[in-house]
């Protein structure tokens, strides 16, 4: 008896120490792995970061509202911001692959269908943010547009042209998820539907004047509002 | 070009302006004939896409039957007067027309130098105006300076005049025209710059050369023209255009210039040749009250950007203003500067688009002129000197202000 | 070499102007004479000239540089015999050489005897000849030309108790062609001339000749009468010789005097000269084609005579204000340099002594339609003394040699009429006939070849002119036509190289051979004929079909 408990004990003993002599040196490849991900993003983030510098995309995105928006979301500068991105993402591939040569089933798996999905999250986020630029700066264009034309509700169609991007952008990130997609196509057509009557509700009642001097202009009034206002220069 | 060097160059952008620019080069030809007889002299003209079009005119400029009756010692010029055209297939922006202008300026030697418009009532004393300057006493730049109606030129009175008076320390009146005149020194400097691709320089480079030259410590002065020359092509009918092309542009030059003014102090006497500035008052037909509208509904609707531009306490007073029934508005002027100078540190930290940014401030010129009109519509030339005196003496007082925004860092605003 | 019979000389000649006085002394009074010119006329016919143009010789006080006559038919004693001057104009007849003389029609001196017989009676058979009257009122409104000397046209003559008529100095008294008898004693004045054998004469102030109430008595058509007798006269019985006219006038009103071909051969064409010297400053061909398309056509047989500078100052009549202004600026700096309405230099210190402008000018009076006039030591680039009064300082004795007194004269220094000049740069050490003759590089064997260039081709003298107008304002381009003879002229103006883009499409095919070393140039195509020139540089080139 208590030699086969012995045995037990010995064949459990060796188990043991043969899984962890198998299961130490993967646990070490895994953070090997992870340290040179670390590195590897490291030098990617740098790398990134310095040829974001020579683009002046800063500068760009302050030109196209984004920097705006960024900072409203409480995220650092657009160069910042993707080359921390680049960082996590390369890292986080290296942390997958290592936790992979842990052969740990059913992990594999699931690492597996992480990765197949990580694009169509990505590029829902872009379409989302891109979605958030457009819609901010083509609203700000249409808002100061009427302001300066003399056009009455002026706001009202700065906010339909932003609603009309923002649906437009979630659809297509959603669209892109897979989730729901008769739905959320059915779902569209009608919200788009429906600001496309307020709009033109909208613009019938703010129009008037817009329409109206644009007619003067045409049929040679050339008597417009303009002229009663002193030369600039 | 087989010119060779000469004394004296004067740039036409033709603009597509195939009547009026025979004028100009007459009135150019007769300067020089009356003026300039023994300088050496060219004038190059810029043309535009109508090729065929231009060319006939200056064919037929070119040769008009000399005049001259040796016993009569009329006008004459003693040497040949040349004519340089520089084909542009469509017609050229007017920074690229300066640049070409330049590049034969700086080709040529020319001494001194004038861009003018191809304006119909262009004078033969204005060419001169404009040339003697640079050519006689050594200036680089040359500004115009326009007898003009009271109402005339009110963005350059009440911003672009004292705001580059503050900022620049140098009064020069016409900082935005048509036509203005510059040395060949100047002309080499301006042309070695990279900045000809910038949109700011390729739609009006004029300020940007005076600017150029007094970094470079070089001398500015203005001169008298008379009536200011209507260009056939009128921009000043779209505010927004104006504004885009002046208020913009000066944003962009305080930008690129801030060693100029940031941290140190620099100031020009800038002399003027004739009479100063003159103003006449016959009535015009002008409409305060729809440009008050305009402003009370803008900074109204603008709201959520003004909230990004301006400062808030800036924004709380503007606000007080705009609540005041019609009859009791003003801008006052300590309020006006104040706001020009979040404006300029806004675009400086581009806080939104910069278009936009120089969008949004329309209401607020239409603002400031209405309460311009308004308080001035009985005053005498003198009193409306006095107070752009004291409007300038704002700009100055309240620099300080500017270099503080200017410098801050961006707050993040929700 | 013998005189060629040619009616029409005068317009291939090269005109060598001089004063008697200045050119060589022969008896060491310190004034030059006829027995020393003939002596340098080996000289003159070296350099390759075809004819001289004598200032006024005759005996007179000298009161006006010689017009002032007070004898026609004789030589002052000071510039030798009546004989020496016969002697002096056979040589130059057997060295091919024409000669022409100065007359002077419209007036006299007050020393002459026909006026000393006029005023001494009012009932003299002379009397007539001159124009007198009771009072000084007649002739209102007619012009001083004098101003600075004179206050009247009319001069108290205090012997006759009456007025006398004189445009110029009242030294100088009209004669009276109203009076035939004063035609005929004239033209026997210019027979007793032309039968020694002159061969034309430069007739000065004609335009004064006849006076008549109402007009300005001048270029009225009475005194082209009178010129139109002398010249019928002259085409019958002297058919080779030539009237040159005194005008100093625009070409356009200068034109009269060439009548339909029966008054003056030749006239100075006086714009052109001062245009010359501007071009050059002004390094722009304009001034010089201005001038030339506002020349009238002038009859076949007439000629403009052409000039650089001459005995009196440069004159700055025939300009604009502006020109005028432009030229003193440039050429006479210093105000003791002008004189009049004119400048008192010459050549080669207007050009400061630049040999490359020196020669560019005389390139384009050599080359330009007329007859070319030399004046004395220009062809050696002599100096000027503009500290000696009025034009004193244009007419300093020739500088032959280093020796004595530019070897002019052998009488002492002090004596001579007037000093020669000596300062380092024009001093007739440095510049000198001899020394030049030695230099190969000189400016006077420069002269001899561009003359001789000139001699052998009719086509400058009598070729018609039409300019190219390259776009390079800095090269004046011309060509010269004569029947079968066409030269292409090409001059930088400027101080700087130069290209040029000549048309030649209507000369396809011909060959430019330059014309002073006989070299090919490219044939001329369909495209502009590219030319290159240096500093002051031109080119004369001659067109064949090869």
């Amino acid at each position: 008896m208590r030699e086969t408990i012995l045995q037990a004990l010995e064949q459990v003993y060796s188990n043991l120490v043969h899984m962890v002599a198998e299961f130490l040196p993967r646990f070490l490849v895994m953070l090997i792995i992870i340290a040179i991900g670390l590195l590897v993003a490291f030098i990617f983030k740098q790398m990134l970061r310095a040829l974001l510098g020579l683009t002046k995309i800063d500068r760009v995105s302050e030109e196209a509202g984004a920097s705006r928006f960024l900072r409203m979301a409480h995220l650092p500068a657009m160069s910042e911001l993707l080359s921390r991105s680049i960082f996590w993402v390369t890292w986080l591939c290296f942390v997958l692959v290592g936790l992979s040569v842990l052969g740990v089933a059913g992990l594999q798996e699931q690492i597996s269908r992480l990765f197949r999905f990580l694009p169509e999250i990505f590029v829902a986020i872009v379409i989302l943010f891109l979605g958030a630029v457009i819609a901010n700066f083509l609203s700000r264009t249409a808002l100061l547009a009427a302001v300066n034309a003399g056009v009455r509700s002026a706001r009202i169609l700065s906010w339909s042209i932003r609603f009309v991007i923002w649906i437009l952008a979630i659809t297509m990130a959603l669209e892109e998820l897979g989730v729901a997609r008769q739905t959320v196509v059915a779902a569209f057509s009608i919200v788009f539907g429906a600001a496309m009557l307020g709009l033109a509700i909208a613009f019938g009642l703010g129009g008037q004047d817009l329409a109206r001097r644009s007619l003067e202009r045409h049929l040679g009034d050339t008597k417009t509002e303009n002229d009663k206002e002193p030369q600039p220069l | 070009m087989n010119v060779g060097e000469v004394d004296l160059l004067v740039g036409v952008s033709s603009r597509d302006a195939a009547d009026t620019i025979t004028h100009a080069l007459g009135a150019i030809e007769q300067s020089f004939q009356q003026y300039f007889v023994r300088q050496r002299v060219v004038i190059v003209v810029v043309g535009s896409g109508d090729k065929d079009k231009r060319d006939g005119i200056l064919e037929a400029a070119s040769s008009a039957p000399s005049t001259r009756n040796p016993r009569q010692p009329g006008i004459t010029s003693l040497r040949t007067i040349h004519r340089v055209t520089a084909d542009f297939s469509s017609p050229p922006p007017p920074g690229v027309a300066l640049r070409t202008v330049l590049a034969a300026a700086d080709l040529l030697r020319a001494r001194a130098c004038a861009v003018l418009p191809p304006a119909a009532n262009l004078s033969p004393s204005a060419v001169a105006n404009l040339l003697k300057p640079a050519y006689h006493e050594n200036f680089d730049f040359v500004a115009p300076l326009y007898k003009r109606h009271k109402f005339q030129g009110l963005l350059a009175r009440n911003l672009l005049y004292p705001m580059s008076r503050a900022v620049f320390g140098c009064s020069i009146r016409e900082l935005y025209s048509d036509e203005w005149g510059f040395s060949g020194r100047l002309a080499s400097l301006c042309l070695n710059q990279d900045v000809w691709q910038e949109e700011a320089i390729r739609a009006r480079p004029e300020a940007w050369m005076a600017i150029s030259a007094i970094a470079s410590d070089l001398r500015c002065c203005q001169t008298y023209l008379g009536e200011k020359s209507q260009p056939p092509t009128v921009a000043g009918s779209d505010i927004v255009e104006v504004l885009r092309q002046t208020v913009g542009n000066l944003f962009w030059c305080l930008e690129g210039n801030q060693s100029l003014w940031l941290d140190s102090q620099r100031s020009q006497e800038v002399p003027t040749f004739g009479p100063a500035h003159e103003l006449t008052s016959e009535t015009t037909e002008l409409d305060p009250h729809r440009m008050f509208e305009m402003f009370r509904s803008g900074v109204t609707e603008l709201e959520p950007i003004l909230t990004v531009v301006l400062d808030p306490d800036t924004l709380v007073e503007i606000k007080n203003i705009v609540a005041l029934p019609e009859g009791q508005f003003r801008f006052r002027p300590d309020l006006w500067v104040r706001t020009v100078y979040d404006f300029a540190s806004s675009y400086h930290h581009a806080v939104i688009n910069r278009a936009h940014l120089v969008q949004a401030f329309a209401p607020f010129y239409r603002g400031m002129t209405n309460s311009f009109l308004i308080e001035h519509s009985d005053s005498s030339p003198a009193e409306m000197e006095a107070a752009s005196e004291m409007l300038c003496a704002e700009f100055e007082l309240q620099k300080p202000y500017l270099r503080e925004r200017w410098k801050a860092n961006v707050e993040v605003k929700s | 070499m013998a005189l060629q019979r040619d009616n029409l000389w005068y317009k291939d000649a090269v005109i060598y102007q001089l004063h008697v006085r200045t050119f060589c002394d022969s008896n060491a009074d310190g004034i030059g004479d006829f027995a020393g010119l003939t002596r340098r006329l080996d000289y003159l016919q070296g350099l390759g000239i075809t004819a001289i143009w004598l200032l006024p010789f005759y005996p007179s006080p000298l009161r006006d540089d010689g017009y002032d006559i007070a004898d026609y038919t004789s030589v002052h004693s000071s510039y030798g015999t009546l004989d020496d001057f016969k002697t002096f104009l056979e040589a130059a007849h057997s060295r091919g050489i024409r000669v022409i003389i100065e007359m002077v029609l419209n007036h006299t001196s007050d020393q002459h005897p026909w006026f000393k017989e006029s005023r001494s009676s009012r009932d003299n058979p002379k009397r007539d000849w001159y124009v007198w009257s009771e009072t000084d009122t007649g002739y209102q409104g007619v012009p001083i030309v004098f101003v600075d000397t004179e206050t009247s046209n009319w001069a108290w003559d205090p012997i006759s108790k009456s007025y006398y008529w004189h445009r110029f100095f009242s030294h100088q008294p009209d004669l009276n062609y109203d009076n035939p008898a004063v035609f005929e004693a004239v033209w026997d004045v210019m027979k007793f001339w032309l039968d020694i054998g002159v061969d034309g004469f430069r007739l000065d102030a004609v335009a004064f000749l006849v006076e008549r109430e109402g007009t300005l008595c001048e270029n009225l058509p009475e005194t082209h009468a009178v010129i139109r007798e002398i010249r019928k006269r002259l085409d019958i019985s002297y058919p080779s010789t030539m009237l040159l006219a005194e005008a100093n006038q625009w070409p356009a009103d200068v034109r009269a005097y060439f009548g339909d071909g029966d008054e003056f051969h030749a006239a100075f064409h006086f714009p052109l000269m001062p245009r010359m010297f501007m071009a050059v400053k002004l390094e722009d061909r304009k001034p010089i084609i201005e001038i030339l398309e506002q020349t009238p056509e002038i009859p076949e047989t007439a000629q403009w005579f052409i000039f650089l500078r001459n005995h009196d100052e440069l004159t700055l009549e025939m300009v604009t204000d502006i020109e005028r202004d432009y030229m003193y600026d440039e050429y006479a700096t210093d105000k003791t340099m002008r004189i009049n309405r004119g400048i008192r230099r010459r050549l080669a210190p207007m050009m400061n002594n630049d040999r490359r402008r020196i020669e560019l000018l005389n390139g384009l009076l050599m080359s330009m339609p007329g007859t070319p006039i030399v004046y004395y030591g220009d062809e050696i680039a002599m100096g000027d003394n503009i500290y000696l009064g009025d034009r004193n300082g244009v007419r300093t004795p020739m500088q032959w040699n280093s020796s004595l007194n530019a070897g002019f004269s052998s009488a002492d220094p002090e004596r001579l009429y007037a000093p020669v000049i000596s300062n380092a740069v024009y001093g007739y050490q440095a510049v000198n006939v001899d020394a030049q003759t030695r230099s190969e590089h000189s400016l006077l064997l420069w002269m001899k070849s561009l003359i001789k260039v000139r001699n052998a081709f009719r086509v400058f003298g009598r070729g018609t002119m039409q300019f190219l107008t390259p776009s390079n304002h800095r090269v004046l381009a011309y060509v010269r036509q004569f029947e079968g003879q066409t030269v292409l002229v090409v001059n930088n103006l400027s101080n700087s190289a130069q290209a040029v883009e000549l048309d030649v499409q209507r000369y396809k095919g011909y060959v430019p051979i330059e014309m002073f070393g006989r070299n090919l140039f490219p044939r001329f195509g369909n495209l502009p004929y590219l030319l290159t020139l240096g500093p002051y540089q031109f080119y004369w080139f001659q067109l064949r079909r090869l």
